[in-house]
């Protein structure tokens, strides 16, 4: 519901905030010595042009603001379930910073059933299915890691264990 | 009438077993790359590119063409089934492809850009074979200011792509082009926006970029709604042959010309590259349409647009490889090495004193472009079998493979990384409902629309001297033209939904 109603004027806001730092940040930028336009032009009027349309975005959103509530006054409010929205996005935040210092295979056999889990409807969550899990998890990732350091020649990071055949 | 003698010998040479049975392995391989983001097509021909050592320089070049062929053409199957783009070249093939995958239509989606990847190959080598030496030239005409005036042209197509709700999509595109931003500014190498952070130097690289904004978004959305404790599969309707009717073919013939067209075109000016080729087709056939809003809903024509646009790259990239000896982008510049290690050079005399080897490459192109299709096509109930595995199980499994696919493009975990951040992007971007396509067009083309720029005012010391070239002038006036109506057209369509309101 905060999205669909405000949504906008957050999008505005937000695009002229980072409009303006991009233009005070390109300021700073040495101006070029030899040609009339430097690294700074670019973005200069790239901050420039994406001010105007946030302002103007804002702008008809606040100005239209009784319209739209009213497009809004008999829609359903939406079921979101941001639990497992932010249990993924944390997930995958561990695993591409850890995956570089303790290796692919440990991360990926770790990291694959518990996100599995996470996205799991909640009746799929038995013991069964749990080990259906784990047994895809060890095949996959056996079956990237040697595709890729066999068939493509491409190393993955190593780690703290890998297997060197 | 000369050429097409020697076309002719090269078919007979190149249709004997051994160079058919090399060419269908390279399909075969080609594809594989194609399908796993963040192995390119050139990763492929670089890979086999040592194994053509001991091959006659003919059936060398004939194998690597197949690489090639395959790899840009297999792209479009991860893209339709798991919306993640194989490679850049079918970004634009998601669009429409993965929505229509999700109605149950996979394996129409799959047939028929199975079929018009492979008339759009076909359709360039045409072009390739009887107009080589005439396009070349053309090739030659285009300074840094007729490539600015072209990426500019690309550009304001965002503002068609956006119509509806312009400002947000305007707005959409804008992050694009500030993202291209970050990094080292073309011309001069000064560090911008880096932070001082030493990853953030090269900047943003395209392949992580794109899986994270559709794959990796694709599982943050998908969680939202896992909760509803149903198992769920996509469903798969089955078809008959290829998928679509005579009547079907048919009405997308136009299409097709016209999108096969814009791929030889863009094809054959150096550096521009199929993504952008597949894209400009794509809002092409979206603005000359008539059921427009149905793009990007799962609409066929869509993906016949971008598959015939981006194959039809191939071709016109051949053209300054082989006439001028100029490399268009990474896989050509490949394709440059194997020629110079079979002790030809490609350039203006290769047509002179090997025919026999640049007959046999046009014939080459032209089987392997059916052998594609076969290849695919056999193997198409294969691949629809990804759908029916269930979602919670197929998505971390994808997200593995994104990892490992920006991984594997330069080696950095810092791409890894920056997956993460492009899914929380095209995560927002879902939830404020801001679109994603003027977001992918303007990264794409921003880095390059500068380097230009700052290019061509070096050369012709001032941005006024730009219009002295007719070139320029055209898509320039075009572009402005374009952005003009756009404006104007969703003002009035502003006025009228304010007056019902």
């Amino acid at each position: 519901m905060f999205f669909k109603k405000y949504g906008d004027i957050v999008v505005g806001v937000f695009f002229m905030t980072l409009s303006a730092a991009l233009m005070f940040m390109a300021q700073q930028l040495p101006k070029s010595k030899v040609m009339d336009i430097g690294p700074e032009f670019m973005p200069m009027v790239i901050g420039v042009i994406t001010f105007a349309l946030a302002a103007l975005l804002t702008f008809l959103s606040v100005k239209n603001m009784k319209m739209r509530s009213k497009e809004l006054a008999g829609a359903k409010p939406d079921d979101c379930d941001y639990k497992r929205v932010l249990l993924s996005a944390i997930l995958v935040l561990i695993y591409v910073f850890i995956l570089q210092p303790i290796g692919f295979i440990v991360t990926t056999l770790v990291y694959l059933p518990l996100q599995m889990l996470v996205l799991s409807p909640d009746d799929q969550r038995g013991k069964k299915q749990i080990i259906q899990l784990l047994i895809i998890d060890v095949i996959f990732t056996m079956v990237v890691f040697f595709l890729f350091r066999y068939g493509f020649k491409i190393v993955l990071p190593a780690g703290i264990f890998t297997i060197n055949l | 009438m000369q050429a097409l003698g020697l076309l002719g010998n090269a078919f007979v040479s190149v249709c004997q077993p051994a160079s058919l049975l090399l060419m269908i392995a390279g399909v075969a391989v080609g594809i594989i790359f194609g399908s796993i983001p963040g192995l390119s097509a050139s990763m492929a021909v670089a890979l086999f590119l040592p194994l053509t050592f001991s091959m006659t320089p003919s059936m060398g070049m004939n194998t690597l063409v197949a690489v090639y062929i395959g790899g840009i053409s297999g792209g479009l199957i991860s893209a339709i089934l798991l919306n993640m783009p194989g490679t850049a070249s079918s970004i634009a093939t998601t669009f429409d492809g993965h929505p229509m995958a999700k109605n149950g239509e996979a394996m129409k989606a799959l047939g028929l850009g199975i079929v018009f990847s492979a008339m759009g190959s076909i359709f360039s080598f045409i072009i390739l074979t009887f107009c080589a030496p005439s396009l070349a030239d053309i090739a030659l005409k285009f300074t840094p200011a007729e490539n600015f005036g072209i990426c500019f042209f690309a550009l304001t197509m965002v503002a068609i792509l956006a119509s509806g709700n312009m400002v947000k999509g305007l707005l959409a595109g804008m992050l694009g082009l500030m993202f291209t931003q970050i990094g080292m500014a073309p011309i001069d190498g000064t560090p911008r926006f880096t932070f001082g952070a030493s990853d953030l130097m090269a900047g943003f690289d395209t392949l992580p970029t794109l899986i994270g904004i559709f794959a990796i978004s694709d599982i943050l959305v998908t969680a939202e709604s896992m909760g509803s404790g149903k198992l769920e599969t996509i469903p798969i309707k089955k078809v008959k042959g290829f998928g679509f009717s005579m009547k079907e073919f048919v009405y997308h013939l136009p299409n097709f010309f016209r999108s096969a067209l814009i791929g030889t075109g863009i094809g054959i000016l150096p550096g521009i590259g199929g993504s952008t080729s597949g894209m400009l087709a794509y809002v092409t056939a979206k603005n000359m349409s008539k059921k427009s809003d149905e793009f990007g809903k799962g609409c066929p024509d869509g993906i016949v647009a971008t598959e015939s646009a981006n194959n039809a790259t191939i071709g016109g990239a051949m053209i300054p490889l082989l006439v001028l000896g100029i490399p268009g982008d990474g896989v050509t510049a490949m394709m440059l090495g194997g020629f110079l290690i079979h002790g030809l050079s490609a350039g203006p005399l290769l047509f002179v004193k090997n025919s026999d080897v640049v007959y046999g490459i046009f014939a080459a192109c032209i089987i392997c472009a059916l052998i594609m299709l076969v290849v695919e096509w056999t193997c198409i109930k294969g691949f629809v079998q990804v759908l029916k595995v269930p979602k919670h199980i197929l998505l971390p499994l994808i997200l593995v493979l994104c990892c490992v696919g920006a991984f594997a493009t330069n080696n950095r975990i810092f791409d890894v990384q920056s997956i993460l951040l492009f899914g929380i992007v095209g995560y927002l971007y879902h939830k404020f409902s801001l679109p994603t396509t003027p977001f992918v067009l303007c990264f794409l083309i921003g880095g390059m629309l500068e380097t230009y720029l700052r290019r061509g005012i070096m050369q012709y010391k001032s941005f006024g001297a730009f219009f002295a070239r007719p070139i320029f002038d055209v898509f320039f006036f075009v572009a402005v033209a374009v952005l003009v109506w756009s404006v104007f057209k969703e003002y009035k369509a502003y006025l009228v939904k304010k007056k019902g309101a």
